[in-house]
This record gives C-alpha cells, structure tokens and sequence, in this order.
C-alpha cells in the first residue's frame, strides 16, 4: 500500500499540490481525475521522488522509490527514435538488472510477456520512431508491466489509444491487477472510463483533493460541474454513472 | 585557440606587406623640415652642423633611410642590433634597449618589447633613431608619422649581411671607421680560427637543435654557413633539399637518431635543454654522438643572433671539434 | 519497413574493430621516416619474441628507434585514440548530446592553459604534463562547482558552465602567451597536439589511468541507453542518476586529462569516432562504448601515420590530421548511411 502524509509541493512562491494526505491499499484500484493543473501528474511524480516535497510517501514494502516499488507510465514519455521496441520494454528490467548485471532468461521471459499481454509481439524490431501513437502508448505501457513492480502509476495510459485498444488495455491491466494483486492509480482524462474501471476516485483541484469515495459517490453533476466548470450531465447504466458533456443552450 | 593562432599569422603578413610597401617618407618629411627652417634659428641640438658624414642614406631591408645628423638618442629593439651598436663604439648615443637585449650587460634595458611594441613607450625616450628586425604591425608607420627614422634589420642569411648591417650602423651613428675596423677584425679573427681548425671538421656531421620539437637549421641557414666553413655537413639537409622550410626544417626523433650525427649543438639550452636531457631522450642513447658525449651546449644568445659574437660562435664550433676530434 | 537495430554487440563487429586496431598497429609500427626496411622490421619483432632467434638487419641504432620511437609512439597513439573515443561516447550518453565531446566540460581549455603556464612563466617543458593534467581537471572541477551552485542538477547549467570556464581559461591562456610571445611555436606545437618525444614512460604513465576510466565507462554502457530516456524516467527506473553521470564524468574526464597532458590537444576523434559507430553499427551504447574504443585506437594510430609521412621528416601536427582526416570521412559516413529519420 501507499501513504501519501500531509504531502505538499511548493514551485517557487506557487503551492502547486497539497497538503494532501491519502491512504491506498494493496490490490486497489484508484482513479485520479481533475481538471488540467489540479495536479495528478505532480502527486503521481512525488511517489516516484522525481519532485521535492514536503511530507513523506511510503510504501508497505518500505521501499521508498527504487524501481521496483512502483513502475511509472509517464504522460509524456522520451521515446529514443532508433531503438528498438523489444529493446525498449526491456529496459522496464532495469531495476532487476542492476549496474553490472546482463539480461537474465527470466528478463527476457518477462519482456516477452509484457509484449504478447500488450499484443506488440509483431513490433519487437521497429524503431520507435516508427511506432503510431497507439502502438507507442502501449509500447510504454508493456515496459511499465515488464518492470514487475507490485505498484503501477499510469498517467494517462489511453490518451492515444481508439476505444477499442483502450478498453483492451484497461482490461489487461484490471486482469493483472486481480491475477497478481497489483495496485493500480491511474490518471485518466476520460471520466467515464476512469469509473468503469477504478474501485474508488479521487477527485482533485487546485492540488487539494476534493472528493475521494466511490465512484457513483464522485462521480455526480455537483462536484463536476463545480471542479470542471461546465455543464455535466451525469447518468446511471447498470455499469456505472456515464459522463455527458452538455452544450449550452443557444 | 587556432583562430588566435591564425589571427597571429595574420598580423605578421600583414606586417611583412606593410613594411614592404613603405615609401621612404622619413627621407621626404626630413627634406622638407630642414628646408622650412627660419633662418637664423638653429634645429640642431648637436655640434654635428657641418658632420660631413650627415645626413647620411641608410640602406636597410625594405627601403633607404636618410638621417639628417648624427643621432644621440637610439633606441634599439633588437638584441642582434644592440650587440652591433655597442661593438662599432655607438653605445653612448643609445638611451634605450628592448627587454631581450642582454648583452652587453651595460646596455640600458629597458621593458620595451621588440615582439609588442608600445609606439607610446617608445616615443616616450625622444628617440631620434629606433632600429627593429620586423615590423610586427604599423610600429614603422608609427614612428614615421612621428619623425622618427627606423632601421629595419632582419636576420641574416650571410656571414656578408652580418658586415653589411654593421656597416651600416657605423654610417647611420657617425662610427663609420670604428665600425671598419670592427668588421676587419672579425675577418681576421673567423680566419684565424678556420685556420686552426683545417682539416679537423671535414666531413663531421652535425645536428643543430634549435628547440625541443627538432626544429633545426640547414645549411643554408646562416648559421649553417659558419659550419660549412669547417667543412662539416649537416644532418638535416636532405629534410628541406626543396627549400620550403626556407632552411628552418622541423625534424622526427626517428629521423634525428637514424641519421646518427657525429656532434649536437643545443642552440635551446634556455629552454631547459642539456647533454643529459638529451641523453634522457628515449632512443637517443643509442646514437653515437650521445654514448660519446659529444653534446655542445651552445650560448643561446650567441647561437640566436648574427652580430659581433658570430666569432665566439665560430670559436664554440672550432672547440668542439677540437675537443671531440682533436687538433 | 525499417528495422531497428539490436542492442547488442555483434562478433562481426568485435572483428572489424579488433582488425582496423591491429591493422593499423602494424602500419604504424613499419612506416617511418627513418626508413627502416618492413622486412627487417617484422623479423626483428618476431626476434623480440621469448625463445624465438631471428636474424634481422637492423643496426643498434635502428633498433631503438624502433623499439624506444616507434613502438612507444604507436602504443600511445592507441592509447590516447582509445581514451579520447571511448570519453566522447560517455559524455555523449551522459549529457544526451550528440555533440558532446571529451572537452566539454574545459578539459581542452584548461590543460591548455597549465601547458602555456608551464612553458611561458615557468620556462620547463618537462612541467607540462603535470600543469597540463592539473588545469583539466581543475577546469572541470571548476565548472562544477559553477554549474552546481549556478543550476543545481541541471545539465544545461553544467554545460553552459563548461563554456564559461573554457572561454575564461583560453582568454587566460591567451594573456599569457601575448606577454611572452617567443613561446608561441612551443605552445601552439603542443596545442595542436604530437605524439612525439614520447617514450614508454609516457605511455606507461597514461595506462593506468586510460584502463581504469575505459572500464568504468564500459561497465557503464547499459546505464547510458537507460539514460537516453531522460532524467526523470531513468531515476523512476531506479537509477540514481546524478551518481551515475558523476562517476562517468570523473572517470572520462580523468583519462582526458590524462591523455591529453601526454599527447597535447588532439580534436575530432571524441565526436567523430562514437558518431560514425552509432551510424555503422547502432544506436545503443552497448555498442557504441566498445567500438569507439577500438575504432578510436585505430584512428589515431592512422592518423599519426599521415602525420608522420606526409611532410616528412617533419611532422604534422596531429590535431590537423584528425580535422582533415575525420571531417571528409564523417560527411561520407553522414551521407551514405543515414539512420532511421
């Protein structure tokens, strides 16, 4: 599990998250979700120690940040152009490799299975700079996976992928999640997806969270409207609540 | 760094233009002073009114010189020059000497630069004669917008050019029969010592170092010419045959130790080299002239400069032979 | 479609670099201006050889050139092409920059200024090496130390902070030279680098130094691709990343120090040499690192040779001859094989 305790991240004179202090238990699954700025991104990035803040992170295998605790799935991420993408996924083993080591069978057997869950099998030699913006995002994904890390941080894991491929994905990662006791946080653009898949929200803005619960309890016209600022109409299938965006009337 | 290196070089040719394309403004300006003279007044600050060696036409390297009387305040920016200077009897008619300028030891040196000249500084002495070897950049124009005469004496290729540029030092001060007289006995005194050395250096190979990177000098270099007059060959001449090192070839360590030279004259021992540094260098000590010691380690003065100590150079040359070969 | 190239390290392009490096080894060793016989030479080589009995022509004298001129000069020229390569390529993949080379951080600038020191105040050319080795490093402690206080960890700062100290110690150095201009030959001579006047003390004083930096940077091959992911990925990937850069700098920089107090300041194989490597055989440092450090030794070694033959005896500076040599060849390389776009 993660704790995040009274965490808060200061760039010079903005206060740009917190104070924020969140508990997440092993095997959850928690959506972030918030308007641009309200600071998924930054909360995922202070678990990783990629930014100075005050508070602490822990995680319950006490490992702080070393790779392993958790595999991060960045939004952006920096794709080398001429490597390869079974070479890319195997840098996800970095943390088991360790400085002096060398590729191990088992790290081989593990980028493989990153790539076949992730049906990227076909694109092992292609150069990344060859990738479209689904095969990438699912390239990133498959060495997110590949780091075998009980904790995955997913910032936006679908933003390119069609729908078909993003609940493809959303799928494998939910199975992933129950075969191997995973803990998943995602930040996910798409509210409506987001409740599919999560057990709980956390609905954040101006970097305090400002809802946090479960997903019909979050995922309601009030809070929406009031952190999205535009009309919202939200309504119930037997799945879940489905966000509709509502235009003004002219 | 290299652009340094290249703006340099720059400079220098442009300098060597420069001078090359000076007309001889000092002698028109000078006509024209003496010829608006109010009558009466007197410009001369000598007794030389009437110094039938005055005014005097000064061949130097680029151009002719005319000097209207007998200069009392040289400034010489070149220690060959200075050498020469003293030797013909002009040394109390000099108020200044550059920073390089150490012999003879009561030349009145100064920190005036020879390479970076200060035309302020200079000035600054009242000079009415400046004697240089180059030009490094405007320092003739300089002086002549200020009146100045200036006497361009570069290195020598000969041993003639050494008695040429002394002579005509001695017509440019008023020393013209001293400087005679010194130029006869340096004559007699280079006869002197070839004739004590015949035979002894015929056919002895040598190697001349001029500094550490194996720059040397061939035998048509000036220097190389006073070892000719032994008979002795040098080493290094089949490295510049063509003549495009204009005698100043830079050898190889692999090309020095194979043409195995009977003797090594260090003319860089100012520069930290010595019989044992040499002895030290790796593969020399395979070389005979090294296992025999015969290393000379020559004054880098006297075998830098092409004045009145060419015959103590002469002198060093005819030693070595001597004592390396005997009689 | 394009195929990418494997991380890995092919025999066949082992082969290639072991051969040029050998190849050029033996050139080096039997081309000179003393005009030593390449019959006699090889037979007096394999004489060296433990219970072989060969007769050779060589003279006393021609054997000491070869075996206190020739040969240590060749071994430096492998030594310092294999230390310059193999740097460039580390800084390469530290700093993300393809135009990283081992000067960066004002190694170059530096160790020039202690050169100039050394022979313009000093007046002694056997202080060279140390002041030379002293200035690099201390440039590159100075930048930073600058870049540090400047930028915190950002390589920008470190980088900027290298041109700033270079700029700095150059006009130093420039300064320096103005005041004692009779100087100029020896220290441009040196600037422009020479593997001459070198004998196995030389060499011997360089080695420790080139193998310890070459193996660290070695071992740190993997770590390199790691970080051509960026910071932020890299540490997320568990990788302390500024103690890795350190480490990779300390080591490439101390070797560069080291070489180039013995060698003066021999440009182009840094960029070059891991440049035209990347485009030949790869884009991963697994690659790259081990290969220019062959390749690098190789080049060196054929280039001394030009410098050594073309105006002989005299010599070329060999820093001209790597600039000739590597910017004709690495336009060819750029034009005949370019990487995936």
């Amino acid at each position: 599990m993660i704790t995040w305790q009274s965490v808060e991240v200061v760039f010079g004179t903005a206060r740009v998250l917190g104070p924020i202090s969140i508990h997440v238990s092993d095997g959850e699954w928690v959506g972030l979700i918030g308007p641009n700025g309200s600071g998924k991104s930054t909360l995922l990035r202070t678990a990783l120690g990629l930014v100075e803040h005050s508070g602490t992170v822990s995680f319950s295998n006490g490992g702080g940040n070393s790779g392993t605790a958790a595999a991060w799935m960045p939004q952006r991420p920096r794709l080398p152009e001429a490597m390869g993408v079974a070479d890319y996924v195997m840098l996800g083993r970095t943390p088991h490799i360790g400085y002096l080591g060398a590729e191990s069978r088992r790290d081989v057997a593990r980028v493989d299975d990153a790539m076949t869950t992730l049906a990227i099998n076909e694109l092992a030699h292609r150069p990344l700079s060859t990738l479209s913006g689904g095969e990438a995002q699912r390239t990133v994904l498959a060495r997110a996976l590949a780091q075998e890390s009980r904790v995955l941080l997913l910032d936006e894991p679908t933003a390119s992928l069609d729908i078909g491929h993003a609940i493809d994905v959303l799928e494998v990662v939910d199975r992933l999640r129950h075969d191997e006791g995973l803990t998943v946080i995602t930040a996910v653009h798409d509210l409506t997806l987001a409740g599919r898949f999560a057990d709980r929200l956390i609905l954040l803005g101006d970097g305090v969270v400002h809802a946090d619960g479960q997903v019909r309890d979050v995922l309601t016209e009030e809070n929406l409207s009031a952190h999205y600022g535009t009309g919202v109409r939200v309504v119930h299938d037997d799945a879940g609540p489905v966000v509709i965006p509502s235009r003004s009337k002219r | 760094m290299r652009r340094t290196a290249f703006l340099a070089a720059i400079v220098l040719a442009l300098a060597a233009c420069g001078s090359a394309h000076a007309t001889s403004t000092t002698a028109v300006k000078s006509a024209q002073s003496t010829s608006a003279q109010t009558p009466g007044v007197s410009t001369s600050t000598t007794a030389e009114v009437g110094d039938p060696a005055f005014p005097a036409d000064i061949e130097d390297d680029n151009r002719t010189i005319r000097i209207d009387e007998r200069p009392e305040a040289i400034i010489s920016l070149s220690s060959t020059a200075t050498e020469m200077l003293f030797a013909i009897g002009a040394d109390t008619q000099v108020v200044a000497v550059d920073d390089q300028s150490n012999y003879p030891a009561d030349a009145p040196m100064t920190d005036l630069s020879g390479f970076t000249p200060n035309l302020e500084a200079i000035l600054a002495y009242e000079p009415d004669l400046v004697v240089i070897t180059f030009d490094p950049g405007d320092l003739v124009a300089g002086l002549e917008t200020a009146d100045v005469p200036v006497l361009t004496f570069g290195g020598a290729a000969t041993i003639d050019d050494v008695y040429r540029q002394m002579e005509a030092l001695g017509r440019a001060t008023g020393n013209a029969d001293s400087a005679a007289a010194v130029i006869e006995g340096m004559q007699a005194e280079l006869a002197e010592i070839l004739a004590m050395s015949t035979s002894t250096g015929e056919g002895v190979t040598y190697y001349h170092e001029i500094d550490s990177t194996f720059y040397t000098a061939t035998s048509s270099t000036f220097f190389g010419e006073i070892y000719s007059l032994f008979g002795m060959v040098n080493a290094a001449d089949p490295a510049d045959e063509d003549g495009a090192a204009f005698g100043y070839p830079q050898l190889s360590a692999e090309f020095v130790v194979s043409a195995d030279p009977n003797i090594v004259f260090l003319a860089d021992v100012l520069y930290g080299e010595s019989a044992e540094t040499v002895a030290a260098r790796p593969g020399w000590d395979a070389m005979t002239a090294v296992q025999n010691g015969d290393i000379v380690e020559l004054d880098s003065d006297v075998a830098s400069r092409w004045g009145p100590r060419i015959v103590d150079f002469a002198q060093a040359v005819a030693d070595a032979l001597r004592q390396f070969y005997g009689g | 479609m394009t195929r990418a190239k494997p991380a890995r390290l092919g025999p066949g392009a082992v082969a290639i670099g072991v051969l040029a490096m050998l190849g050029s080894a033996l050139l080096g060793i039997l081309v000179g201006s003393a005009g030593l016989g390449v019959g006699d030479v090889v037979l007096a080589l394999l004489d060296g050889l433990p219970f072989v009995e060969l007769n050779h022509g060589l003279t006393d004298i021609e054997l000491s050139v070869l075996y206190e001129i020739r040969l240590p000069r060749v071994a430096l020229g492998a030594i310092v092409g294999a230390v310059l390569a193999g740097a460039g390529a580390a800084y390469q993949g530290v700093f993300r920059n393809p135009l990283a080379d081992p000067y960066l951080l004002g190694v170059a600038a530096g160790a020039g200024l202690g050169a100039t020191v050394a022979f313009a105040w000093l007046g002694d050319g056997d202080l060279v090496p140390i002041l030379a080795f002293v200035g690099g490093l201390g440039s590159v402690a100075l930048t930073y130390m600058l870049g540090r206080s400047v930028g915190g960890r950002s390589v920008t700062s470190l980088i900027l902070a290298g041109v700033a100290v270079a700029a700095f110690a150059t006009a130093v150095q420039t300064f320096v030279l103005q005041r004692n201009v009779e100087t100029l030959r020896e220290v441009y001579s040196w600037i422009l680098g020479r593997l001459t006047t070198v004998g196995w003390n030389e060499v011997l004083g360089l080695l420790p130094y080139a193998v310890v930096s070459l193996a660290v940077i070695f071992a740190s091959r993997r770590l390199l691709d790691v970080l051509s992911l960026g910071d932020e990925e890299a540490l997320a990937l568990g990788v302390t990343v500024s103690r890795v850069r350190a480490v990779v700098v300390i080591a490439a920089t101390l070797a560069t120090a080291a070489a180039v107090a013995a060698s003066g300041l021999i440009g182009f194989v840094g960029i070059i040499v891991p440049h035209t490597v990347r485009l030949l055989f790869g884009w991963s440092y697994r690659i790259i690192v081990p290969l220019s450090i062959l390749f690098g030794a190789a080049f060196l070694m054929t280039a001394d040779i030009a410098a050594r033959t073309l105006v002989a005896p005299a010599e070329l500076p060999i820093g001209v001859v790597t600039a000739f040599l590597g910017a004709p060849f690495f336009v060819l390389v750029l034009r005949t094989m370019r990487g995936p776009e």
